[in-house]
């Protein structure tokens, strides 16, 4: 019957596609991520669930335990600093052994460390390894001798051995002017360009993980026609990749899923909780929500947006009901989430499994400081009184309850709260419309004709502000139409928004194009700077444009001062006059991120305001007794 | 109908075969020039992250070069050669045919990336069209044969509804229902069992299939409806076969020849248009990556799917033309 022809076709072929998929195991633990990891390579990440995953699969110097985020023994078991803390030297453990069996040595550290340095990979981060003595200068060197080599090759003068003395000249440049010592395998000598109160914070950051360098330098080829390292990243495969961290990637299929199993030379294999994990990626946020509530994961990493309100309110009203117990929990010094997983299970409306976090993060539109816009065009905000008024005009808590409603904590400045240890709290500037109207008037702007809007002395009114935000996610139109009104309200300015594509967006922020833009910060290590350094005049992220000498004085000033104590308050003191004085952006709030994880089923999650979680530590927990026994059941066993 | 309907002038199986191969370059090399017009006038810079910090001006600067992002033109040409195998027939590239690295995902080159996703989205697509020709089939018999009938109404309405709702909607209705109220496998991909799999692959599958499903319902109902008044069929019937048997074996052959010229250009869009059906029920094929590949300007991403995607539509429709002369002789 040729008839059935097409149909036996399609099934033979959709039978061997099928059956040529490979299956996996159950893993112990389960992980749904919005996005994939885009590399595996540490030296080349940025991104927050990256550098989740590599804090597990590489381990830095020191570790940052997530609990607390204190420092704690990595790959060295002890280090000490020189009185002008710009020495440092690590003692490298002698059981550290990479997946392969090799030891860790103070060699793959320089490896890596140098490979950040090099133009050649353009790691996003080489701006922390400058702070090591020499580290710009080697980027610069390099660069000048790359470029000295290609203009060689483009005239066909360049032979084989100037391709030799280029590598050898590089090598020379790092030898002997990076601050970066290896006296032996064991022992790792680091120099400072200045000291760095927080140095051991930054050797904790997974882009400061070592690499093998045997397997990654198989990947690494030069380009004979400009003399830079070309290197390929299938070393970051699993087969290829040799990590020295609690576990090694075992599968990882682009997008669907990346399986991470226990590396078999961990020198620390108690601490390690889950035998496997599974990540997946399931990128649309409803679908993420669904597998979650079918039993799929352990843990959501990224609510959606369009079920954060009602799910936390949920979670509110199943608390309240048992607010005595929890009260009573807390009050003995109990965890949360040990308090809240031992409570009944959830009623009709309620729920337990969802949580919300204050973020390491902080939302903020920016202010444009620069002297003019784009075509020499007037900025209004270019004098500060003006970027006062604005910033006192705005009702932050009303935002946080009528547009924003995940309830964040309303932020006044930009350091979190409580998320860096011994550094005070900072207050900025709070809603005081009243106040708001005579720093507008102070710079000259008043509604002279009764008109309803402002005006300077010549009768000229205040220019229409331009409030740009990206189309990303509706937040920021919400936001930025709220505080366009306030504005209107409170000043009597003219106000429009202009939403864009966040690329478009992005484009006009380096540009300068706007008045008023939507930013946001998420800190990278434990310190102030990682916040405040933002307003430096020559830091890549100033979007603002804002450049005041006083400030870099500031900051080189407390760069310098070895009293830790002394140190943070000399930042926080510059972030009072930043907030109070020179307000360069609009703190909003600070981020509030929003886990799915069912506290009577894992065990494990930090609360800390660095919000750094060690999926190494996580846990499921047993069953609480035999009635609820339900209660741990397998969740890859549920899907199935 | 596509570029590959039918071809009645006729010339054999394979001087069809030798021409349309001919043809196969010079389509793609279009598609190829008109999507990288397209691709390279999408604002904004792929090496920069839409959301949180940038790198330092030197560092986006190596990136820039490392990609030959700073020239069109060089791109445009180094691109082809790399792409089409020629660079490596001269000998300048190592391998043949390959798409470049992914300018968003440092770990990933794109053949890598199609070599995850494009099994995944050909079986997608392949059980959707299975079971669209089931459904369409069987519907279409059922209402040509007793046009005017109710159960000719039960499946015209049935097939309204599968045109004009989007998969979307009866995707989350499925996922509602089936993932989270019985707990079965429909989200992601793969399983334990070959089972397992084929449970999870029907879910997204037969959400694909249903506008497919419908339009080939409409086309055997129209075939039946004709065939079942034609004269060779009255004439079979005063023979006195039994209806079901003339239906079957003789009307529905003729019925389905429309549904077979359909097939080509229909597997085609279920295999590139999937990708709706993927995000819902989170399944890792080249659509996800292609959508992505577009919002982030990932622009050697880009090129390799549209590449990838038009050399297999030619080819599908190709193989339906050959199929075609095989199942009705008469254009052999």
């Amino acid at each position: 019957m040729r008839l059935l022809l097409p149909f036996l076709l399609l099934v033979a072929a959709l039978v061997a596609t099928i059956a040529l998929d490979r299956p996996l195991p159950p893993a112990d633990l389960v992980v749904i991520e919005r996005s994939d990891c885009y590399t595996l390579d540490p030296q080349r990440m940025s991104y927050q669930h990256e550098l989740r995953r590599a804090r597990v699969i590489y381990e830095t110097l020191v570790n940052l335990r997530a609990s607390d985020c204190t420092i704690v023994p990595g790959v060295a078991e002890r280090w000490e600093s020189s009185d002008d803390g710009r020495t440092w030297t690590f003692h490298l453990r002698d059981d550290a052994r990479w997946s392969n069996g090799d030891p860790v040595t103070s060699r793959d550290f320089a490896y890596a460390w140098r490979r950040a340095l090099l133009p050649d990979t353009a790691a996003d981060y080489s701006a922390l390894f400058f702070e090591i003595k020499g580290g710009r200068a080697f980027f610069e060197k390099r660069k000048a001798l790359l470029k000295a080599f290609a203009e060689k090759a483009k005239n066909g003068e360049a032979n084989s051995g100037d391709l030799e003395q280029l590598q050898r000249d590089t090598m020379l440049a790092f030898e002997e002017g990076v601050g970066i010592k290896t006296p032996d395998d064991r022992t790792l000598v680091v120099h400072l360009e200045t000291p760095l109160a927080y140095f051991l914070d930054i050797c904790a950051f997974p882009p400061f993980a070592p690499v093998h360098r045997d397997t990654v330098e198989r990947f690494v080829s030069i380009d004979p026609k400009t003399g830079g390292y070309v290197q390929r990243h299938g070393w970051t495969k699993p087969g290829e990749i040799v990590t020295n961290g609690a576990y090694t990637p075992t599968v990882w299929r682009y997008k669907r899923d990346m399986r991470l199993e226990r590396n078999p030379h961990y020198w620390n294999p108690d601490a390690v909780m889950a035998d496997s994990i599974e990540c997946r990626t399931i990128e649309n946020p409803n679908t993420g929500v669904l597998a979650f509530e079918s039993g799929a994961a352990d843990w959501l990493t990224d609510l959606g947006p369009e079920y954060k309100t009602e799910m936390l309110a949920e979670r509110r009203a199943y608390l309240e009901r048992f607010r005595a117990d929890v009260d009573a929990g807390l009050a003995r010094g109990a965890d949360l989430d040990d308090v809240v997983g031992a409570l009944p299970p959830p009623g009709e409306g309620e729920r337990r499994d969802v949580r919300g976090f204050n973020a390491f993060g902080t939302d903020f539109f920016s202010f444009n400081c620069r002297k003019t816009l784009p075509g020499e065009k007037f900025n209004p905000f270019h004098d500060a009184r003006v970027r006062r008024a604005f910033a006192l005009a705005v009702d932050k808590q009303q935002l946080i309850d009528r547009v924003t409603r995940l309830g964040e904590r309303v932020s006044s400045t930009l350091v979190p709260p409580g998320s860096i240890e011994g550094y005070p709290l900072v207050e900025g500037l709070g809603f005081d419309p009243a106040r708001a109207r005579e720093e507008l008037k102070a710079a000259g702007y008043e509604d002279r004709d009764g008109d309803g809007v402002v005006e300077n002395e010549r009768g000229e009114r205040f220019p229409t502000v331009d409030i740009l935000y990206s189309t990303a996610s509706p937040r920021y139109q919400n936001l930025a139409l709220a505080m366009r009104d306030m504005w209107k309200r409170e000043l009597r300015v003219a106000a429009e928004c202009r939403g864009k594509d966040s690329k478009l967006y992005k484009e006009d922020l380096k540009k300068g194009n706007f008045m008023i833009a939507r930013g946001g910060w998420y800190g990278d290590y434990g310190d102030p700077t990682t916040w405040l350094d933002l307003q430096r005049s020559d830091n890549g992220n100033n979007d603002r444009g804002y450049s005041n000498p006083k400030l870099d004085a500031m900051l080189n000033a407390a760069r310098v001062e070895t009293d830790a104590t002394k140190r943070l308050a000399l930042l926080a003191e510059c972030e009072l006059w930043l907030f109070n004085e020179e307000v360069p952006l609009l703190p909003i709030c600070n981020y509030v991120t929003v886990y799915m994880y069912d506290p009577s089923r894992l065990d494990g999650m930090s609360g800390h305001p660095r919000l750094e979680q060690d999926l190494s530590i996580l846990n499921r927990r047993a069953p609480a007794n035999a009635a609820e026994g339900a209660g741990a059941r397998n969740p890859s066993e549920g899907s199935r | 109908m596509s570029a590959g309907g039918t071809s009645t002038d006729g010339t054999s199986v394979g001087g069809l075969l030798a021409r349309r191969l001919l043809q196969l370059p010079l389509i793609v090399l279009a598609v190829y020039t008109v999507t990288f017009l397209l691709a390279w006038s999408i604002p904004g810079n792929p090496l920069e992250n839409p959301e949180g910090r940038r790198p330092p001006a030197e560092i986006a600067e190596a990136m820039q070069k490392q990609y030959k992002l700073d020239d069109p033109v060089a791109f445009y040409f180094d691109y082809l050669g790399k792409a089409s195998g020629v660079s490596w027939a001269l000998g300048k590239h190592p391998v043949p045919f390959d798409l470049g690295p992914s300018l968003k995902q440092p770990d990933w080159s794109v053949n890598e990336i199609l070599g995850t996703g494009l099994p995944v989205s050909i079986s997608l697509g392949l059980a959707a069209m299975l079971i669209a020709l089931s459904i369409g089939l069987v519907a279409g018999t059922i209402g040509g044969l007793r046009p005017g009938t109710t159960p000719d109404y039960l499946t015209q309405l049935l097939a309204i509804v599968g045109i004009s709702l989007p998969s979307f909607v009866i995707g989350s209705a499925i996922l509602m229902f089936f993932a989270v109220k019985l707990r079965a496998p429909a989200i992601g991909w793969g399983g334990e069992t070959v089972f397992e799999s084929l449970v999870r692959a029907s879910f997204p599958a037969f959400t694909l299939s249903l506008p497919f499903a419908a339009y080939i319902s409409r086309l055997v109902r129209f075939g039946m409806i004709e065939e079942m008044s034609s004269d060779y069929i009255r004439t079979a019937r005063a023979k006195g076969l039994p209806r079901w048997k003339v239906a079957l074996k003789h009307a529905l052959r003729n019925a389905f020849l429309p549904v077979l010229s359909y097939l080509g250009p229909a597997t085609a869009v279920a295999l590139t248009g999937s990708f709706v059906v993927e995000k819902v029920f989170a399944v890792p094929g080249v659509g996800q990556h292609f959508v992505d590949g577009v919002l982030g300007k990932d622009i050697t991403l880009v090129m390799g799917v549209v590449l990838v995607y038009s050399t297999l539509m030619v080819v599908l429709n190709l193989a339906v033309d050959v199929l075609y002369r095989f199942v009705d002789p008469r254009l052999g």
